[in-house]
């Protein structure tokens, strides 16, 4: 009797155990085990597509293949590698190598691998070797905006430009293929292959106008080649909400054939120099100190001189016992009687200088601040460069003499396109954006909103200013930027650059900032050409330059002169 | 003696029915654990199952042998068994005969047939217990009545934990208690032999380190996921996959080699991942019909060795089942036991099968 109770108390034990065991905590156990049972395979999604603002595909998609092996479930290794690499064009003594490590439950053979090699491989249906959906990045105008497109790394994620700093966005989901293998992972007989699709990335619609971009490739390629100069750059900017129309430095490189063994060579190349580097920007700063002087006036500030005013004519100006002078020799009458309207016209450089000590540190360094400079833009884009302004504290008399007409001072291309483009436009300060807008797989599109950052000026100093500038290239040194019947502004410029803290003989910055229409401007744009090779006035290097630039623009958006 | 032959009853049929079947659901069973790792291990996977087969056949063979040989002459083969028992426990440790497997020395080898003495050892001893408290009845409320027992029984351990095989130690150890409390003794005899052996389990355990680090690998299994742990967890991962109704037969997934001895010391796993909580439900059923019978063949002997021969052999098959359990789901640090009637290894299942004829043996007479 007790035999049978005890037996009977252990088998109610035992099953109270496996009811546990089984139902309760069977859940859980089925979870942890789903890890051992199953292996995956990535399949890369599909990744959003970049394009101009009119939905042209500047980087698009083609499908390809990646391809895995279980080294496990091999069953010839040699033939297999044979195999692999004579369909994929790889190493076969490495492939073979990489599938006879036992210890490895999987490893990768080939990433992007064309369709058709694939279809090879699969014609052989060799055990253990499979292969998932991979994607390759393809670039629809090779060069054209490559630094700012930038590239993705070969397992499809973004390394630089807007690639990278959208990455996530354009990045999307990837998928999976599950199969059930056995412990060393061979598929098992009746494997339950489960298919999670990826999920497409977003699109990013840039700001860029294609036709715009490829237009000023074309002009910053011939004045590149033509100036024998280092290196070109520009910058074409909508003035009424500062969405960046076309971006162009030069050299660059092919996206679709990057120079990846030569990394100096590649970072070189790949840089946004229009973004990520300075310069001093010489006389365009004058823009932004005659700005600050007719704001000055119009509030009634007296140290500001009126549009009437008549500055000294004397070539130099004396400041903290230094000598600052003209470019000009001021002989012959050059330089005499002018106004704030001809000092622009003529880039006279004791003039600004007389601007900027007469508003005084304090409020010269509140225009500054408010046309962004020593700070960044907040461009969409990463490594924007912060510029260099020295800190209002520490500024001396002579350093504020020549910050007035752009010198010792650096800004980044943006930075300046961005400042003029505030200056002329009613005074609005926006935010510069390189997206538009991003786009769902459905097509819907949510857009990204122009932001006004500040108020720079009034809308009547800007005016004023603006007629100014238009007088430059009507009459003054951006002449040659001029076009019939259309309401072209702009200011030239010409620095010196500077090595180890001395002047670079015979090596210049030649620059120019247009913009047009001058009563509603709608295209600035900046042209930058650093080094050119004999002349290098930015009045005859880099004004035509812009010239071309908006006389294309005029043929592509079909502009009518004004009456 | 003189009732031999005599009273011929017609027997427990149900008993040989229900044993049978058994046999014949471990092959399915052994076939659904191993075909796959026996086609990857020997391209066969069919390996497992064929042997089992022959076991099958020579078992049922000795079962109808065992059936119609009367159990009373086994009594006069109380001290060969146990001889023989011992000399073969003793020959696996003679090198070029013992076979060494998983790192214990548990089998012997003649040409190509492997035995494992320790599955005759439990038999011999039930043979021998029993025709010694047939014998000795009159003694054996005192400790010196039962000591020759013990000393058989401590022997045999002795000698089964040297190979060693913890498992099939604790089944003799528990077997001697079930037969010294069965046979009548007093119950201070009893307790004064059950307190040295429940002194013994800690002891063996810190004997030997890896027994030490079985426990806590069965404390936490997920502490060694690789190592002491993996058996225990494959194990849960197994019955836990079955859950409530199974996944259906030849649906394991653990049996793709994740679960090693799948077709013998940890089949019931298989059992509960393919036929779920309520497959396994009725299994258990099935096996308490066994005891069940064999208690009852036991209690209706009028003659003393048969009553304990019968309660012997059916504690024999009781203990294993239990333990077996016990382990596989995870309620008792993991032994190597097979599951008797089912757990791939001829030497068990044959010897069962025998057993359980002479369990029908038993119940025929008187």
């Amino acid at each position: 009797m007790s035999v049978c109770l005890t037996i009977t108390f252990l088998f109610c034990l035992i099953l109270a155990r496996l009811l546990y065991v089984q139902t309760i905590w069977g859940g859980a156990l089925r979870l942890k085990a789903a890890d051992q049972w199953n292996r995956e395979i990535p399949v890369i999604a599909e990744r959003g597509l970049i394009t101009d603002r009119n939905g042209e595909v500047l980087a698009g998609n083609k499908t390809t293949y990646s391809v895995f092996v279980r080294p496990n479930a091999v069953e010839n290794a040699e033939y297999a590698a044979t195999v692999l690499s004579a369909t994929l064009g790889i190493d076969a003594g490495k492939t073979l190598e990489k599938i006879s490590g036992k210890k490895i439950s999987e490893v990768t053979i080939a990433r992007q691998a064309e369709k058709e090699k694939i279809e090879k491989l699969a014609e052989y249906n060799l055990a253990g070797v499979y292969f998932a959906r991979d994607n390759t990045r393809t670039y629809g105008y090779g060069d054209a905006l490559c630094q700012v497109l930038g590239f993705t790394s070969s397992d499809g994620g973004g390394v630089s430009g807007i690639e990278k700093y959208y990455n996530s966005i354009l990045s999307g989901v990837d998928g999976e293929i599950i199969y059930s293998t056995d412990i060393v992972g061979i598929q098992t007989e009746n494997s339950a292959v489960v298919y999670e699709e990826a999920e497409k990335g977003d699109g990013i619609r840039l700001t860029i106008d294609l036709d715009i971009q490829l237009a000023a490739e074309n002009a910053m390629k011939s004045v590149y080649l033509s100036s024998k100069a280092k290196a070109v750059s520009c910058v074409v900017l909508d003035p009424q909400n500062f969405d960046v129309l076309a971006m162009v430095n030069y050299p660059s490189y092919d996206l679709n054939d990057i120079p990846r063994n030569d990394s100096e060579k590649l970072n070189l190349l790949s840089r946004n120099t229009a973004v990520c580097d300075i310069y001093e920007p010489g006389s365009t700063f004058k823009v932004i100190t005659a700005a600050a002087n007719i704001e000055e006036y119009l509030k009634g500030n007296s140290k500001a001189f009126s549009n009437s005013y008549v500055f000294n004519g004397s070539r130099t100006r004396t400041v903290d016992g230094t000598k600052i002078k003209c470019w000009s020799d001021h002989a012959n009458g050059k330089h005499a009687n002018q106004t704030l309207s001809v000092a622009l016209n003529n880039s006279c450089n004791p003039c600004f200088t007389d601007i900027a000590l007469a508003l005084g540190s304090q409020t010269f360094y509140k225009y500054l601040q408010g046309f962004g400079f020593g700070n960044v833009t907040g461009l969409d884009f990463g490594g924007e460069a912060l510029g260099m302004l020295v800190p209002q504290t520490a500024v001396r008399d002579c350093d504020l003499a020549r910050i007035g007409f752009g010198q010792t001072v650096a800004v980044s291309e943006i930075q300046l396109a961005c400042a003029v483009a505030a200056a002329v436009n009613g005074g609005n300060y926006y935010v510069p954006r390189l997206l538009k807008g991003v786009v769902a797989p459905d097509g819907s599109v949510t857009e990204n909103p122009a932001v006004l950052k500040t108020k720079a000026i009034s809308s009547e100093a800007s005016a004023i200013l603006s007629e100014m500038l238009e007088g430059v290239v009507k009459e003054g040194s951006g002449k040659h930027a001029y076009i019939e019947g259309y309401r072209v502004g702009g200011k030239t410029g010409t620095a010196q650059k500077y090595e180890d803290g001395r002047v670079a003989q015979g090596k210049y910055v030649s620059s120019f900032v247009g913009f047009f229409p001058a009563n509603s401007p709608r295209y600035l744009a900046l042209v930058i050409v650093d080094e050119p090779e004999g002349v290098y006035y930015g009045s005859t290097v880099a004004a035509p330059v812009a010239k071309e630039i908006f006389e294309d623009i005029i043929k592509i958006k079909n502009i009518p002169p004004c009456s | 003696m003189k009732r031999l032959n005599a009273n011929k009853k017609a027997g427990d049929i149900p008993l040989l029915i229900c044993v049978f079947l058994t046999a014949c659901f471990g092959c399915l069973m052994i076939y659904s654990a191993s075909s796959y790792t026996a086609q990857v291990e020997y391209g066969d996977s069919l390996y497992f199952v064929k042997k089992q087969i022959i076991g099958l056949v020579l078992g049922t063979a000795a079962m109808i042998g065992a059936c119609f040989l009367p159990y009373k002459k086994l009594f006069a083969l109380r001290y060969p068994a146990i001889i023989v028992a011992v000399i073969l426990l003793v020959l696996v440790f003679v090198p070029g005969v013992g076979v060494t497997n998983y790192g214990a020395t548990r089998w012997i080898g003649f040409g190509g047939i492997t035995v494992q003495p320790s599955e005759i050892a439990k038999y011999a001893f039930v043979i021998f217990t029993a025709a010694f408290f047939c014998k000795n009845y009159r003694n054996l409320k005192t400790f010196r009545g039962i000591l020759p027992v013990l000393c058989v029984g401590l022997t045999l351990c002795a000698l089964i934990i040297a190979e060693p095989n913890m498992s099939i130690t604790m089944c003799v150890g528990l077997l001697m208690l079930g037969m010294i409390f069965l046979s009548g003794t007093s119950v201070k005899t009893f307790i004064l032999i059950l307190i040295p052996f429940a002194l013994a389990v800690p002891v063996l355990i810190i004997l030997e380190p890896y027994r030490l680090q079985r426990l806590s690998a069965f404390i936490d299994p997920w502490a060694s996921p690789k190592d002491e742990g993996y058996q225990l967890i494959q194990s849960l991962y197994a019955l836990g996959n079955g859950g409530f109704f199974g996944t259906g037969l030849f649906n394991s997934v653990q049996k793709y080699r994740f679960l090693p001895f799948a077709e013998s010391d940890f089949i019931l796993a298989i059992m509960g991942e393919e036929l779920g909580f309520l497959g396994l439900t009725l299994f258990f059923g099935m096996c308490g019909f066994i005891i069940w019978r064999g208690i009852r063949v036991a209690k209706n002997c009028n003659d003393r060795f048969g009553f304990m021969l019968a309660a012997g052999f059916t504690l024999v098959y009781g203990i294993q089942v239990i333990i077996n359990a016990l382990v596989v789901s995870g309620a008792i640090p993991p032994t190597g036991l097979p599951l008797p009637l089912v757990s791939s290894g001829n030497t068990s299942l044959i010897i069962t099968m025998a057993s359980m004829g002479v369990l029908f043996n038993i119940s025929r007479s008187d």
